[in-house]
């Protein structure tokens, strides 16, 4: 059995992304005794999935480095990977977390030397890479993940392939026989930061991500134009041809009352972002055209904006895209619509077509596992209701990478005011 | 404790190391060469019987030194970490087996490589001592907050309600800053659509109630002298009176002045009483007192206002703001709806360009701003006409035509400009005489306040640098708070411009690292990036030439002068990169576990083969966060180093010696590279500067390479990105291939 | 009606967005477009028309009176719904731009000889007489609408499409002697006069 020691003096981090992991680290480092609860396998969340940053275009696992390095080293820190809250009980000061853990099949003995992943034989689809690529069925998620251990996969449980990764492992880290198991301890404040999800793109009917083969989102050119990623950072097509002609639809699920009512505030950005990469993979042979309603470029990033807009190989065009189909001769999307500045009717063919599309909380309105306030968007709320639990990150709202560390550093204070006063009575 | 020094050496031979490498010879090259007094072999030494025999040795062997080698520094770190030892670990497994090819042709120079780190790590931990703080330290938990506006009150509050004391220090009459003479502010709340209570009154009577917390009116800052846990603080009266208080932290908030829209003739805001800032119209909404809002030319009631957005902002043109005040749509809309709730007639237009209502707050605003008839109208406007009726001529972007409207108001959405005080290491700006001719009597620079702020008592400057623009922060992606200054964190829109609600979490994130600040501090143990870290550099006056180097090039200001020019460091503002180390030109600073001597000692114990060998060695200098795990990934992917490469970690590029380059090329090096981050405008250096000092220093090498005869090739420097998995390693295969080029050094005894 | 048109013009001086809010059918949502062209882009017509809905609904907060209740534009809605279905603000698209011909045709201001619009007129007044429409009348009266010779011509171009339908008992010849009716024809007028009465009275009180 896992055991967590924790006390109505420790604080409870859900979700271990950027922010759930600066909340967690700001915390530790100021002496409080954290327990960060990660679903996925590893920490860093969706940032770790990101080629670059914008504006500064640096790399996200640059600071997830330090990130890490700052984990590794405190020890009032706890984490729990593949691990998930299903229940809290109490109020600010006394909360009980029921955390359910998935077995990972490989125990901290593993030292990521890699070698159950040469013996099994069996692929999946790589989630890290949204889909694109394979891993086998016993894999580090990516190369930085920390904790740096191996994960084998549940479906090849009870396959020769199992044994083989368990034959493989010399340290004796394979450990078939683990089992799910749910651990209840105690915490005094909790940070919530579950993060967000991309909006399912499938939903968007008229603009084909389900059927053309050639329109993707922007999750999925991340991974494609890092040249650590699953097309060694080629920007392809489906049929495995270079994409040089490529649209951005911007809005892609948000700020629409049929998908998400919200602005997705990072989009705008993500997209100026990835035409540097169209660049960058291309040269002057690569041309982006974006298709907006208003760039919402804000304060320091409007630079930034500013430089792409000097691109000669990046247009604008203000339209909300109303129709994607497919050229049947060459798979080309074709995109249809009004450039809505003096009106302009086009039906503009490209090679490739990147949905920008939205953030949507991971966490769904009904299935929140503890009491709390909720808008109709479905973020927190920075309610008094809530109690000691406080928003981090994208859960509270639609926020860059900066914004959500600011947040996560400010609710790591609001947990600690709550566990000081507990400090406080009990001496 | 006591001054024996007890070596202990462990060989860890899982993951392979022991079927590839021969340990026993590691084992010997240890105790003999490398002086342990014991070491171990295990097979699987991360596990918890391997940690458990370490643990058992430094409790009953009283083992003080232990050299492990094993994998990576960046693996098994939480399995390795004892902390009442020095540490050091020779990278047999990413730094050899994993980046040579398992083959019998390769196995001579592939164990040459891993005595080599065996020979360093012990080299390495022979002249280490356990880090300790220097015992100097105080616990203050006393937080200064510099303005009383939104920001800075919240960060009080914020501060006091986790049990840590706050002073405000404010320059005018009040509390309240800017957000005392607003109506109502944007709604933080949902369903975010209608403008809501500023709060001010609220804070100021908590405030007020609030015993942990000092208000200081009519007050400025001296002086600030000290370092976080001992910051002592001269606060000046209005009346001349000066009291002084110490502090664990600061805090300044001393908020934005908008920007002047005098110089913007177009926009006719000297023209017409009537042509306002968005910032004067909450006053006039105020003086209206709930009553019809009445123009300032003539008292007569405003039937009909225009906004126009984005007044000398998101602008290349000089004398304007390249960035955008990001809140002035979301502003535009609140005025706007003033107009609307005294009067639901008056015509109130909003002329933007792009909207920039973002998230949900945002866009739910946006939405209730149409739900109450603001009009909004994508169109640049090009001129505003005074007369009794202004007019504003515009291009309507979407109907593509030039146009007018009439008004009885218009406000101007003006930018925020941080109020942040002198930078200290602003260029003096060069006056080009012909220019100042012709362009400066038509366009006033943005003006920026050039009284001192913080009074800084540092070598460095008076106030916290700017990053751009007057903004404060330095890596502001993933560590917003880091200012230049340890201790002193920015809050509100002296950090970036924001709206009262970001503002509010802002103050929350600042207090948060000012308390985290002042209870480090009060363990001696450094912050942000190396939290935790016990070191700090020492200096060896006696042989200090007073040269102000390691004073000037300290990225974060840690470093005063005394009178004679000697270093007055102070541990608490230090970061622990070791620029002032990698500047010392007589290596007089060291930290207890990383110094020149650590290295030095590294470089000295490779064992450089004649030259009759032709084995070549290349020393590798890496920065620690990110050319250093890029050359680990790079060996999970099985990407293959030249054997002939040594890399050595280094805390920042900064810290790097130039003694390191001429002592391994007198040695016999053939070739040397350094791996730093990139530098410039965007530098990823984590310790801002550091990279960019080496840089420097590095364009002198060429000197004592040609005094020394050797060719300009042999020492590089590059910038490495964390992601430069193929990249690295590359580069060090190119220098061996250069090597071959040039031939071998010839310094090799 | 030109009487209303100048009671409206100086009723709503100020604001055409106004007018149109206090008086067109779901004209209360046209402040709340956002102008991404979404519906432009997905009318199947749009090449046909000098307006798309996005461009009325910015001409008409700009004040441009004239040329949007004179535009073809709202005429040429087929109803198809996609600027519906696609609206990210959920704007009954179609239904306002049923309203804004409606206004216009209220107002005298739409185009004269926009086939749509006299469909439309010929169409009412068909159905009107009878209360039921009398397909034969109604097709008559749209060819020979432009004259006789026009007429003549327009029906010789159907004349199989009419003979087709005659066939499949969809229209009889006999009809045109009058054809039958609902039962209760003057209660049905005295409603529609009732609800116009109605209706005009609404708009009078807006002027």
């Amino acid at each position: 059995m896992t055991e967590v020691i924790a006390t109505n003096q420790t604080i409870l981090v859900v979700g271990g992304g950027i922010s759930g992991l600066t909340a967690a680290l700001e915390a530790a480092e100021t002496g409080k005794q954290v327990v960060l609860v990660e679903k996925r396998p590893y920490v860093g969340g969706r940032v770790t999935q990101l080629y670059k940053y914008f504006p500064k275009l640096c790399y996200p696992t640059c600071g997830l480095e330090i990130n890490q390095r700052r984990a590794k080293m405190n020890p009032n820190l706890t984490i729990l990977t593949m691990a998930e809250v299903t229940d809290i009980q109490g109020e600010a000061g006394n909360y009980t977390a029921s955390v359910k853990l998935s077995p990972r099949y490989v125990n901290d003995n593993c030292t990521g030397c890699g070698d159950c992943g040469k013996a099994v034989t069996a692929e999946f689809d790589d989630e890290y890479n949204y889909g694109m690529g394979k891993r086998k069925g016993a894999y580090l998620p990516h190369r930085m993940a920390h904790p740096q251990q191996y994960v084998i996969d549940p479906a090849i449980i009870g396959t020769d392939d199992a044994e083989k990764a368990k034959a493989a492992c010399k340290v004796n880290a394979v450990d078939l026989d683990m089992q799910e198991e749910t651990v209840s301890f105690k915490a005094g404040a909790v940070v919530w930061a579950t993060g967000w999800q991309p909006y399912d793109a499938n939903k968007i009917q008229p603009y084909g991500y389900d059927r053309f083969s050639n329109v993707i989102t922007n999750v999925e050119f991340e991974r494609m134009a890092d040249p650590n990623g699953p097309t060694g950072g080629k920007i392809l097509r489906a049929d495995g041809s270079p994409a040089k002609n490529i649209a951005f639809i911007q809005c892609a699920g948000s700020r629409d009352k049929n998908h998400l009512l919200h602005c997705s505030r990072i989009c705008c950005m993500a997209t100026l972002k990835q035409t540097h990469y169209v660049q960058e993979a291309l040269g002057d042979e690569g041309k982006s055209t974006i298709y907006y309603i208003d760039i919402r470029a804000i304060d320091r990033f409007e630079e930034f904006y500013q430089t792409v807009r000097e691109n000669p190989n990046v247009s604008f065009i203000k339209s909300k895209v109303a129709s994607i189909v497919e050229n049947r001769a060459n798979g080309n999307p074709v995109l249809k619509g009004v450039d809505t500045e003096g009106y302009h009717r086009y039906e503009n063919e490209h090679d490739l077509v990147v949905l920008a599309v939205g953030m949507q909380p991971s966490v769904d309105k009904a299935s929140f596992p503890v009491d709390i306030v909720i808008n109709e968007e479905g973020f927190i709320e920075p309610a008094s209701e809530n109690g000691g639990i406080f928003a981090a990150g994208c859960s509270s709202d639609a926020l860059d990478v900066n914004r959500a560390v600011q947040q996560a550093t400010g609710a790591a204070l609001r947990a600690i005011q709550v566990v000081n006063r507990v400090a406080g009575t009990e001496g | 404790m006591s001054d024996e020094k007890k070596f202990a050496g462990y060989i860890c031979t899982g993951c392979g190391i022991g079927d590839r490498l021969d340990p026993s010879q590691l084992e010997s090259i240890a105790t003999r060469e490398g002086k342990m007094q014991s070491c171990k072999q295990h097979e699987m030494l991360c596990n918890s019987e391997g940690v458990q025999m370490i643990r058992d040795d430094i409790a009953n062997d009283a083992v003080t030194h232990v050299m492990i080698a094993a994998c990576s520094r960046r693996a098994k770190v939480e399995a390795f970490n004892f902390t009442d030892v020095a540490l050091t670990r020779a990278n047999l497994r990413e730094g050899v087996i994993w980046v040579r090819p398992d083959a019998d042709e390769h196995q001579e120079t592939t164990q040459e490589m891993a005595d080599d780190y065996v020979r360093m790590a012990c080299a390495e931990l022979r002249s280490m001592s356990k880090p300790a703080s220097s015992g100097e330290q105080q616990l203050n938990k006393t937080i200064m907050v510099v303005g009383g506006g939104i920001t800075g009150m919240t960060a009080a509050i914020e501060a006091a309600a986790a049990g840590y004391p706050a002073h405000i220090i404010e320059k005018s009459g009040a509390l309240g800053g800017q957000a005392a003479d607003y109506i109502k502010s944007i709604p933080t709340r949902s369903p975010y659509s209608e403008p809501q209570d500023t709060g001010v009154a609220a804070m100021i009577a908590s405030i007020e109630a609030n015993d942990l917390i000092t208000v200081h009116l009519n007050s400025t800052v001296a002086k600030t002298a000290g370092a976080p846990g001992r910051f002592s603080v001269d606060i000046a009266t209005e009346s001349g009176a000066v009291v002084t208080e110490t502090f664990g932290a600061i805090i300044q908030a001393t908020g934005f002045n908008l920007y002047d829209p005098s110089g913007l003739m177009q926009f006719g805001y000297s023209s017409s009483p009537d042509i306002i800032t968005n910032g004067e119209l909450e006053k006039l909404v105020k003086a209206s007192n709930g009553g019809p809002i009445k123009r300032p030319s003539d008292g007569k009631e405003v039937k009909a206002v225009a906004f126009v957005q984005n007044v000398g902002q998101s602008s290349t043109e000089k004398g304007q703001l390249s960035y955008h005040s990001g809140i002035g749509d979301l502003i535009a809309i609140k005025q706007a709806m003033y107009f609307k709730a005294q009067n639901g007639d008056c015509d109130t237009t909003i002329l933007f360009n792009n909207l920039r209502t973002p998230g949900a707050a945002g866009e739910d605003f946006y939405r209730a701003g149409q739900e109450k008839m603001v009009t909004f109208s994508k169109g640049e406007v090009s001129e505003v006409v005074a007369g009794d009726s202004l007019e504003v001529k515009f291009k309507d972007l979407i109907l593509d035509e030039e146009t007018s409207m009439q008004a009885d108001l218009v406000v101007l959405d003006v930018g925020m400009m941080p109020n942040s005080g002198p930078d200290p290491y602003a260029v003096p700006m060069v006056i080009d005489e012909d220019a100042e001719k012709t362009e400066e009597a038509e366009v006033k620079a943005p003006t920026v306040t050039v009284d001192s702020i913080l009074n800084l008592d540092y070598r460095q400057g008076t106030d916290l640098p700017h990053l751009k623009n007057g903004f404060t922060d330095s890596h502001f992606i993933c560590f917003p708070y880091e200012t230049r200054r340890t201790g002193i964190y920015a809050a509100g829109p002296l950090r970036r411009p924001m709206d009262m609600r970001q503002a509010q979490d802002d103050a929350a994130g600042a207090a948060m690292k000012a308390i985290q600040a002042a209870e480090n501090a009060g363990k001696g143990m450094a912050a942000h990036p190396r939290a935790g870290d016990l070191s700090f550099p020492k200096f060896r006056m006696d042989g200090c030439t007073q040269c102000k180097r390691c004073t000037v090039e300290c990225p974060f200001g840690a470093i005063n002068e005394d009178e004679k020019g000697y270093p007055m460091f102070n541990e608490s503002r230090c970061r622990r990169c070791g620029t002032c180390m990698g500047a010392c030109p007589v290596r007089v600073i060291s930290f207890e576990n990383y110094s020149v001597e650590t290295v030095n000692q590294q470089i000295k114990n490779v064992e450089v083969p004649e030259e009759f060998d032709e084995k070549p060695r290349i020393l590798v200098l890496a920065c620690e966060n990110d050319a250093y795990p890029a050359l680990d990934q790079a060996a999970m992917n099985g990407v293959e180093i030249n054997p002939w490469a040594r890399v050595i970690p280094v805390r920042c590029l900064g810290s790097v010696s130039l003694s390191w380059i001429t002592d391994s090329l007198n040695s016999g090096y053939d070739g040397i590279v350094l791996m730093g981050c990139a530098k410039g405008d965007d530098y990823q250096c984590h310790f801002v500067r550091g990279s960019a000092m080496a840089h420097e220093r590095m364009g002198k090498v060429g000197d004592t390479l040609s005094s020394l005869n050797l060719e300009p090739e042999r020492v590089v420097v590059y910038e490495v990105a964390i992601t430069d998995v193929e990249r690295a390693p590359k580069l060090i295969n190119d220098m061996a291939e250069t090597v071959e080029k040039i031939g071998l050094s010839p310094f090799k005894f | 009606m030109s009487d209303l048109n100048t009671a409206m013009t100086e009723r709503y001086r100020s604001s055409f967005l106004k007018e149109v809010e206090a008086n067109v059918e779901e004209g209360e949502w046209v402040k709340m477009c956002m102008q991404c062209g979404v519906c432009a882009g997905s009318c199947p017509l749009g090449n046909a028309w000098e307006h798309t809905p996005q461009k009325l609904f910015m001409m008409i907060r700009a004040g441009k009176r004239e040329a949007v209740l004179s535009s073809d534009a709202m005429w040429m809605c087929t109803s198809c719904y996609n600027c519906i279905a696609r609206c990210p603000r959920g704007l009954p698209i179609t239904h306002i731009m049923h309203g804004l011909a409606h206004y216009a045709k209220r107002l005298g201001l739409s185009p004269k000889n926009q086939p749509t619009q006299q469909f439309a007129q010929i169409f009412w007044d068909n159905l009107m007489k009878k209360g039921r429409v009398n397909e034969l009348k109604l097709g008559l009266s749209m060819y020979f609408k432009d004259g006789f010779g026009q007429g003549i011509k327009n029906a010789m171009a159907n004349q199989k499409l009419g003979q087709n339908m005659m066939k499949a008992k969809r229209m009889s010849a006999m009809e045109l002697f009058g054809g039958h009716s609902i039962k209760d024809t003057s209660g049905l007028q005295k409603m529609i006069k009732k609800a116009q009465e109605i209706e005009d009275a609404k708009i009078q009180g807006n002027s």
